[in-house]
């Protein structure tokens, strides 16, 4: 099986893509010569020309909302918002005119735009670079919101997310892309609203997102140690979310930890908790734990930032909470 | 700034076919303040009376192909593009038979099959996709122009800047038309724009721009016929400002407190387009009262239509979410 | 806007009308302003006098043909929209019985109920209903469900502390949650300390309740385990609630009366004093308080309580009448605001028509803080236990 990095699996879906059919293009800032900030569309301008590999001014709105309309004209653009702060300046468009063209119209058209974008604390990048916002796109409905956090997972996941006829928030996460890890040989596209169990366990079930995916797998062994078994399961789609998987898991288990990186207060963990707690109400031994950033703007000191943002010992420390063993 | 020469004339036979147009919206506009007032049409509406010319003028210079891209003053612009008033009645009447069947209203009026890819109740916020919608013709190599319409209000928003800019940098085929008609909302251009030609803001981005008499349609029509021959040509996109009165208020039951007394009672004297068309013509009063007889007949069929039209079920709401 | 006044009408009846032309002029809170006629016709009934305030909606006039019959005003209002809005849009009246029909569909969406009871061995109970039946030693399994999809809910598990069938567990079983906390000499030294430290002004007022009905009540009652300490118990209680002000409990800043009585209990054990509470005794029946108290007691002698067993005490009863004695005072116990101290029951010579009568007496003593309770109250408090002692009858 080749090897693959998270980044090159990001590549490889566009330019497979990218060959496959004309309509596919990516548009974004930076991304032709320099291969854009994170280096994901390096080598793609050579490939496939100016006309298919576009930079665009600093400019998300016009970004966004043009790809909405060549996506509305039957074409598929891969926007890329070159970090997922600026989604904000661009969210109008995302919010008021992709999420609901289709249904304004009474059905007469569709939006089959995946806007790609990244985000991603733990190298002092400062309040305005580092923002995790799924919860903001999760909310509107009209959009399907992907997170995959291995590079099998991205790949597979980003072809899906080209080929759904809907608009496509694709987060990818900063500190992933150099993650490296088997592939399979063909790309096998990976349907969008299914979970991934990356663990199995008995005593409680991690589910986790992003980074938080790795922080929970490592917190797993570690808890392992200590005699408690635990599972983790990335729900990969955020919408639609895959709550059979998770509530199949916390049925098993009996306890349930959310974890992920972005703030935990009102964050997309409040939202599975309360899915989990309705679901799984008479299954639930513990109260449901999680895991993310503290309320606060990142702060740039690293000893400030490390504090604010969630790592493996936040999701040990909730896993041991949850088995009622806090303060061992 | 690069100019646009306009067209030669147009015919008598044609005018007079942008006159039955021009009553025909005017009729419907009337009938839909009427209703409203009944407490029959729900939500709010924005009737585009006086600006008749410019829905007339441009849609009829329009290709079969082309698109259009509307604001939340659509329904002349829907009727102009070839949406039945039927399907125009029965939407605002929230009805299945409605253009966007009952999901929409009368902001957002969409007729996709007739080219016509929505009415944006956000101000500025179809205008990225018409430079994407341009973008996509022109990558496919299609002959297609994308027709972007808006206010002068409008044109202090983000995305039309950002539109503008990356239209012209893109040199897709796309032609902005700006009905200029004064006012943004209750707020006149003298407290919104800082500028007084706003095709300054189309030389701000490098852009052709063009300038037309709305309330003459036949200048109107001239002007963008070559706007869009000179963005279907690959030439770039342009930048066409229509000069035109908002005869109303801004929506059914704006007392219009913030405008000069007098202002539209004298406009309504000086500057109808249908007026000026009918003395252009030189029609008599029988070729009148026929045209509008029919005018008439097609806006009260609309209202039968659209009462006899099916309510969606509750239900419906849930449809149309995902593709 | 809600109502407008017809400053003047522009027209009078009989006179022609065009659609557009000036009707009245209308006047409002923002402006005066002429109304057009919707309809071309003859104005034929003015149904709204100038000056008048006409509320929005109301009809006010009605233009038809020429010699048309004009139907009562009675009938039916025209649905008007308020020309003079103080903002864009309208819900539109005349489809408002079209909201109610998507409302009421929504009603109707309403999400089915998950599940229906399940076999897969697990009971459906929530949290509360666990705790409680933790609490009073019940088993769940034997408890039917009556809460949302067919789950035990805290009703449920009260309801079966109250039935007559044994409730708790069999002997030797232990609690659903075995979550229990021995006491610590510590706490019991701190407890003590507690008690000598305190320096309420404290008074004392004595009286002796004849207990003959109470012990009739008690040989009915004994076979079901109920002793005459359930008895008293469940008396102070009524006794308390209809003089709430001794069911207090007393701090540094503040009075606590409550609503509910939690007795405590002096229980002698070798290792001191212990006063666990029972809860809510007023709610409960006779047996109920004796199979409770038997539990309890057995628990703290064991040492068994939690401290959630030993908090929350309003009142407390002290009976040192099973070592003889016939009265004394009992100390106040903090931050209650009384507490009662009971001795043996011992027949005694009582005065009745000029004669001497034996009958059982019991001396109760009750202590109480004075900055909570004064002398008055306490004297109506203990005198309304007396009287329920004396006939237990008038509890109900």
């Amino acid at each position: 099986m080749p090897e693959l990095s998270y980044r090159e699996a990001v590549r490889d879906a566009l330019s497979q893509a990218m060959r496959k059919d004309d309509d596919v293009f990516i548009m974004g800032e930076d991304i032709a010569e320099m291969g854009g900030s994170m280096g994901v569309t390096q080598g793609m301008l050579d490939e496939f020309g100016p006309e298919r590999v576009r930079n665009t001014p600093i400019s998300e709105m016009a970004l966004v909302g043009t790809a909405i309309g060549a996506a509305m004209q039957g074409m598929r653009p891969v926007a890329e918002v070159m970090y997922e702060d600026f989604l904000t300046l661009a969210t109008e468009q995302i919010v008021n005119q992709a999420a609901k063209h289709r249904y304004m119209s009474g059905g007469q058209l569709k939006v089959p735009l995946t806007v790609r974008t990244q985000g991603g604390a733990g190298w002092s990048p400062g309040a305005q670079h580092a923002q995790q916002l799924e919860a903001w796109f999760v909310h509107i409905p009209g959009l399907k919101v992907l997170f995959p956090s291995t590079a099998t997972d991205v790949r597979g996941l980003l072809w899906s997310a080209i080929y759904d006829d809907n608009p496509v928030i694709f987060f990818e996460h900063r500190t992933l892309y150099g993650l490296k890890e088997d592939v399979p040989e063909e790309l096998e596209p990976i349907p969008i609203g299914k979970a991934r169990v990356h663990r199995e366990g008995e005593d409680v079930t991690v589910i986790a997102t992003g980074r938080l995916v790795h922080e929970s797998l490592a917190a797993a062994e570690q808890a392992e140690k200590d005699g408690v078994s635990v599972e983790v399961v990335d729900p990969r789609t955020l919408q639609p979310l895959d709550e059979e998987t998770l509530v199949d898991s916390v049925k098993k288990t009996n306890r349930a930890v959310v974890a992920h990186e972005a703030v935990t207060r009102m964050g997309f963990g409040a939202e599975v908790a309360a899915v989990l707690q309705h679901q799984a109400f008479d299954w639930l031994d513990a109260p449901i734990e999680r895991v993310g950033a503290k309320f606060v703007p990142l702060p740039f000191a690293p000893v400030m930032e490390e504090f604010v943002v969630p790592h493996q010992a936040e999701v040990y420390e909730a896993i041991m909470r949850t088995v009622g063993r806090n303060g061992d | 700034m690069a100019k646009v020469e306009k067209k030669g004339a147009v015919s008598e036979e044609l005018l007079r076919e942008f006159f039955r147009e021009m009553l025909l919206i005017r009729r419907f506009e009337e009938k839909v303040e009427e209703r409203f007032r009944a407490g029959e049409l729900p939500g709010f509406l924005h009737v585009a009376i006086g600006q008749e010319a410019c829905a007339v003028g441009v849609c009829r210079a329009l290709e079969e192909r082309d698109i259009i891209a509307s604001t939340h003053r659509a329904h002349g612009h829907t009727l102009a593009k070839g949406t039945h008033p039927n399907e125009v009645m029965a939407e605002l009447y929230g009805k299945l038979e409605g253009t966007s069947h009952g999901y929409g209203g009368s902001m957002h009026l969409y007729d996709v099959e007739r080219g016509n890819v929505g009415a944006n109740a956000v101000v500025g916020g179809g205008l990225p996709a018409t430079v994407g919608a341009a973008l996509a013709f022109k990558m496919r190599d299609e002959p297609r122009v994308a027709v972007a319409f808006f206010g002068d209000g409008a044109t202090n928003i983000g995305t039309f800047h950002e539109s503008l800019n990356l239209a012209q940098l893109w040199q897709v085929p796309a032609v902005f038309v700006c009905e200029d008609n004064h006012w943004a909302e209750s707020t006149p251009a003298k407290q919104h724009l800082p500028i007084e030609d706003l095709t300054d803001r189309a030389a701000a981005y490098g852009m052709a721009a063009m300038r037309a008499d709305g309330q003459d349609v036949e200048d109107v029509y001239q002007s963008a016929h070559s706007a869009l021959d000179h963005a279907r040509e690959g030439r770039g996109p342009v930048f066409l400002l229509l000069e035109t009165y908002r005869l109303t208020g801004h929506y059914i039951g704006d007392p219009q407190v913030y405008r000069p007394k007098g202002e539209v009672e004298e406009l309504r004297e000086t500057q109808d387009p249908i007026t000026k068309l009918r003395e252009k013509l030189g029609l008599s009063d029988e070729e009148f009262e026929e045209a509008d007889r029919e005018a008439h007949e097609l806006v009260e069929a609309s209202v039968e239509f659209a009462k006899a039209g099916t309510d969606p079920k509750p239900e419906d709401a849930l449809k149309n979410l995902y593709a | 806007m809600e109502a407008g006044t017809i400053v003047r009408w522009l027209k009078s009846e009989g006179d022609t009308v065009e659609k557009g032309e000036p009707l009245y002029e209308l006047d409002t809170d923002k402006v005066t302003q002429e109304v057009e006629a919707d309809a071309s016709g003859v104005l034929l009934k003015i149904l709204a006098g100038e000056g008048e305030e006409i509320e929005v909606g109301k009809r006010i006039a009605v233009i038809g043909e020429e010699g048309e019959e004009v139907a009562d005003a009675a009938d039916e209002a025209a649905v008007e929209v308020d020309e003079d809005a103080q903002e864009e849009g309208s819900p539109a009246p005349a489809r408002d019985e079209e909201r109610e029909r998507g409302r009421e569909a929504s009603r109707e969406a309403e999400p089915q109920a998950q599940e229906t009871a399940r076999s897969d061995g697990r009971i459906k109970a929530s949290p509360l209903a666990r705790r409680i039946a933790r609490e009073r030693s019940i088993d769940l399994a034997s408890v039917a469900g009556t809460g949302p999809d067919g789950r035990i809910v805290a009703e449920d598990v009260e309801r079966a502390a109250a039935s007559p069938t044994p409730v708790h567990a069999p002997a030797g079983a232990a609690p659903l949650e075995a979550e229990v906390v021995p006491l610590t000499s510590l706490r019991k030294t701190i407890a003590r300390r507690l008690t000598e430290a305190w320096q309420a002004p404290a008074f004392q007022i004595s009286m002796s309740a004849d207990m003959s009905r109470a012990q009739e009540l008690h040989a009915r009652l004994r076979d079901q385990g109920v002793s005459l300490t359930d008895i008293l118990t469940k008396l102070a209680a009524v006794a308390l609630l209809r003089h709430r002000e001794v069911n207090a409990q007393f701090t540094d800043d503040e009075l606590r009366i409550f609503p509910s009585a939690h007795i405590g209990l002096a229980v002698a054990t070798e290792r001191g004093l212990i006063v666990p509470v029972q809860r809510e005794v007023e709610r409960k029946s006779l047996v109920q308080i004796a199979a409770e108290r038997k539990e309890i007691v057995q628990r703290t002698r064991e040492g068994k309580l939690a401290q959630e067993d030993l908090e929350g005490g309003t009142f407390t009863i002290s009976n040192l009448g099973m070592y003889g004695v016939e009265i004394f005072t009992a100390v106040l116990n903090p931050p209650q605001a009384a507490i009662l101290a009971v001795g043996a029951i011992e027949e005694k010579p009582v005065v009745e028509d000029g004669g001497f009568v034996a009958r059982p007496l019991m001396a109760m003593t009750l202590t109480c803080d004075h900055r909570a309770v004064d002398g008055a109250k306490a004297a109506e408090f203990l005198r309304e236990l007396k009287m329920l002692l004396e006939e237990p009858g008038l509890a109900l």
